[in-house]
């Protein structure tokens, strides 16, 4: 038992060592590719979105992944990082006409996703599981046509035009450095007692909070963090894009090939959103070019295969601390091992958290003062049968 | 004899049902308190209450001197109270070892702690207490592959690593087979000699607590019934019938094949009364 868990960390660690030389070589290749005469402006801008995509779905996998709160608006972050670049540089007549120079205001715009993100986070991370995802959702609609409605500060449905600074090779060095850096920073994160926490927060919140962890600061955080890092990425696109507006700036689509490619690629790992978003994007533009009426079927049948026959994802078959999205939400007994006693405590797990020990009392003073009624038959399992009926009931 | 911990007229309400209902209790330093009563008298509830994992709708708790009623759960696990869960709550996912490594004093790290690696002093910590717990030749174990009776130990283990003052154990010893839960019983009763760490134990098994504390506190229905030695509680006529249901029988747990206790219902229950005689 322990040498085959030996062996398969051994494996493990093999498999790490020839992931990152493989990866090396590709950040190398990535690295001269603008380089080399034969590259086009149209493969660099592919690329560019590429990495888009990827540091999006790096983003989401810090707190859909980690920390287990499972983001169905993120896209939103990545709009609102858009809008406020373009707001801010954009001197079309129908916007506020500010004409700010590009580089501050794509940091701003990245600042103002971040605090926007810690305040929206602040109030949905009170709601676990689907709900959070739900209240996302709304999140992201809401904000599109608030966007779309306040049209002295965003132009409105007609959209704002910026500047046209058309330097491909700059706008793909920059992204394909952030990306570096943003995976480097999760790879160093998830080896601090932060990044623990977080796996912690996924795995238990309740107990995670009891045992001395300031749980809403730490989600509220990496939230922030997500929503300024993806703010980022969407202020940079709305600059080489040259034109934003509601419906191109907050696509449902970015947050679903978030969590398509981080789920095929191992919810809550460090490489699978890398990987899984690259393949993703690189599938699309495959299935787009060759099946064109059936490229969103295609897309449609891979998630349902990936859920059902790899739910952890390539990265989560051999990383230990990924998880399926069933995991993260609490709805099925964790993998390997874990008998009938597992399975009832997972049952007690699976209730509403904060109720979940009172659950068990709630049928509770009923019964006892039946047992406490003479001639009722209940007596005897106060002590006895005590254990297994609290459990049963919560 | 300084109290820890002191919790004054505590309710705590759902919906229309009082589990807790005005209930008093202290614990003073380096002392070990039971509190036992019948399902659903709200132990866990109240246990639920102390530790801040529900709000109290009335009352005053206070730990170390402190007000902590409307202190979030992390606070006052970082001033010293730590707890376990009668649903066991360890992270399964992860192996022994970092479950230990998680449970540490969060309080005494800052930010440069926060954002570093667990260093050598929590692991030498957390390798004498799974020592200690006789858990550490599953150190690199994953927690969810652990038998119930070791996940209580483990989680027991991570109780104790943030140095608490006060540890609430939420049943320590269900589901726990009888030499484990000797076991169990020595070391609790090891690190309160050496350490003065208070104990509040909620537990079916009336033993245990009898054997391990020298106060008991019964609750029923949500209030104090009695107090006292557990020489005196388990005498007490009140405790007996709200927690054996039988004001004749006596402290047996075993009611239901008594035939004392049938008798009055012969009229519906014939076979009960025969099964004693045959």
């Amino acid at each position: 038992m322990s040498a085959q868990a030996g062996g398969a960390l051994r494996g493990g660690r093999l498999l790490r060592v020839v992931g990152g030389l493989v990866g090396l070589v590709v950040l190398v290749v990535l690295a001269v590719l603008p380089l080399l005469s034969g590259t086009s402006n149209a493969t660099l801008l592919t690329l560019t979105l590429m990495l888009t995509s990827i540091g999006v779905a790096v983003n989401w996998n810090l707190t859909g992944g980690f920390t287990g709160y499972v983001d169905f608006g993120h896209a939103v972050w990545f709009g609102i990082g858009a809008y406020a670049t373009a707001i801010l540089i954009s001197l079309q007549p129908n916007g506020p006409q500010v004409g700010w120079h590009p580089v501050p205001a794509i940091v701003v715009g990245a600042l103002v996703a971040g605090v926007l993100a810690a305040a929206i986070g602040r109030a949905t991370m009170r709601l676990k599981g689907p709900y959070f995802s739900i209240a996302m959702l709304g999140t992201f609609v809401a904000v599109r046509e608030i966007v779309r409605v306040w049209s002295p500060l965003t132009g409105g449905g007609v959209g704002l035009t910026l500047p046209p600074y058309l330097n491909r090779q700059l706008f793909y060095y920059v992204e394909l450095a952030l990306v570096v850096l943003l995976v480097s920073f999760t790879w160093w994160l998830r080896r601090t007692r932060f990044g623990a926490a977080l796996v912690a927060i996924r795995e238990d919140e309740i107990g995670a909070e009891t045992r001395g962890i300031d749980t809403t600061r730490l989600k509220t955080a990496i939230f922030s963090f997500a929503g300024l890092s993806t703010g980022l990425f969407g202020a940079l696109w709305a600059y080489q894009n040259t034109f934003v507006d509601p419906d191109i700036a907050f696509v449902e689509v970015r947050t679903i090939d978030a969590v398509m490619g981080t789920m095929l690629g191992g919810l809550g790992t460090v490489a699978g959103p890398v990987l899984g978003a690259a393949a993703l994007y690189w599938l699309r533009e495959v299935l787009w070019a060759n099946l064109l009426d059936y490229h969103l079927l295609t897309q449609g049948v891979l998630l349902i295969v990936v859920v059902l026959f790899v739910p952890r994802g390539l990265v989560g078959l051999v990383d230990r601390r990924g998880a399926s999205l069933a995991e993260v939400w609490g709805w099925k007994g964790r993998r390997r091992g874990g008998g009938a006693a597992d399975r009832l405590t997972e049952e007690g797990l699976g209730d509403s958290a904060a109720a979940g020990p009172a659950g068990g009392d709630r049928d509770g003073p009923a019964q006892a003062r039946a047992g406490s009624e003479p001639g009722s038959g209940a007596q005897g399992e106060t002590a006895a049968g005590g254990d297994a009926e609290t459990e049963a009931l919560s | 004899m300084t109290v820890l911990l002191e919790a004054r007229g505590v309710i705590k309400r759902f919906g229309g049902l009082t589990a807790v209902d005005g209930v008093d209790i202290s614990v003073a330093a380096g002392k070990m308190v039971g509190l036992i009563g019948p399902n659903g008298s709200g132990k866990t509830t109240l246990f639920d209450c102390l530790s801040r994992v529900q709000a109290v709708d009335a009352g005053l708790i206070r730990f170390c001197g402190t007000d902590i009623t409307g202190r979030r759960a992390h606070d006052v696990a970082r001033m010293g109270m730590s707890r376990t869960f009668q649903i066991i709550r360890v992270y399964r996912d992860l192996s022994v070892a970092e479950n230990m490594h998680l449970s540490l004093q969060w309080g005494a790290l800052g930010l440069p702690g926060l954002f570093a690696r667990t260093d050598a002093a929590t692991r030498r910590r957390a390798d004498e207490l799974l020592d200690f717990l006789l858990l550490s030749r599953l150190r690199h174990e994953r927690a969810g592959n652990l038998s119930g009776g070791q996940r209580r130990l483990l989680e027991i283990g991570m109780s104790l690593m943030s140095e608490p003052r006060l540890v609430l154990l939420d049943e320590a010893t269900s589901g726990v087979n009888p030499t484990l839960v000797a076991d169990i019983a020595d070391r609790i009763r090891a690190v309160n000699a050496e350490q003065q760490v208070a104990f509040l134990l909620v537990e079916h098994n009336v033993q245990f607590v009898a054997d391990l504390c020298e106060r008991v506190v019964v609750l029923d229905q949500g209030a104090v019934l009695a107090e006292g030695t557990p020489g005196e509680v388990t005498q007490d006529p009140a405790v007996i019938e709200a927690y054996f249901g039988d004001p004749g029988g006596g402290a047996e747990p075993d009611g239901e094949a008594d035939p004392a206790e049938s008798a009055p219902r012969t009229g519906e229950s014939a076979s009960s009364t025969e099964g004693p005689a045959s």
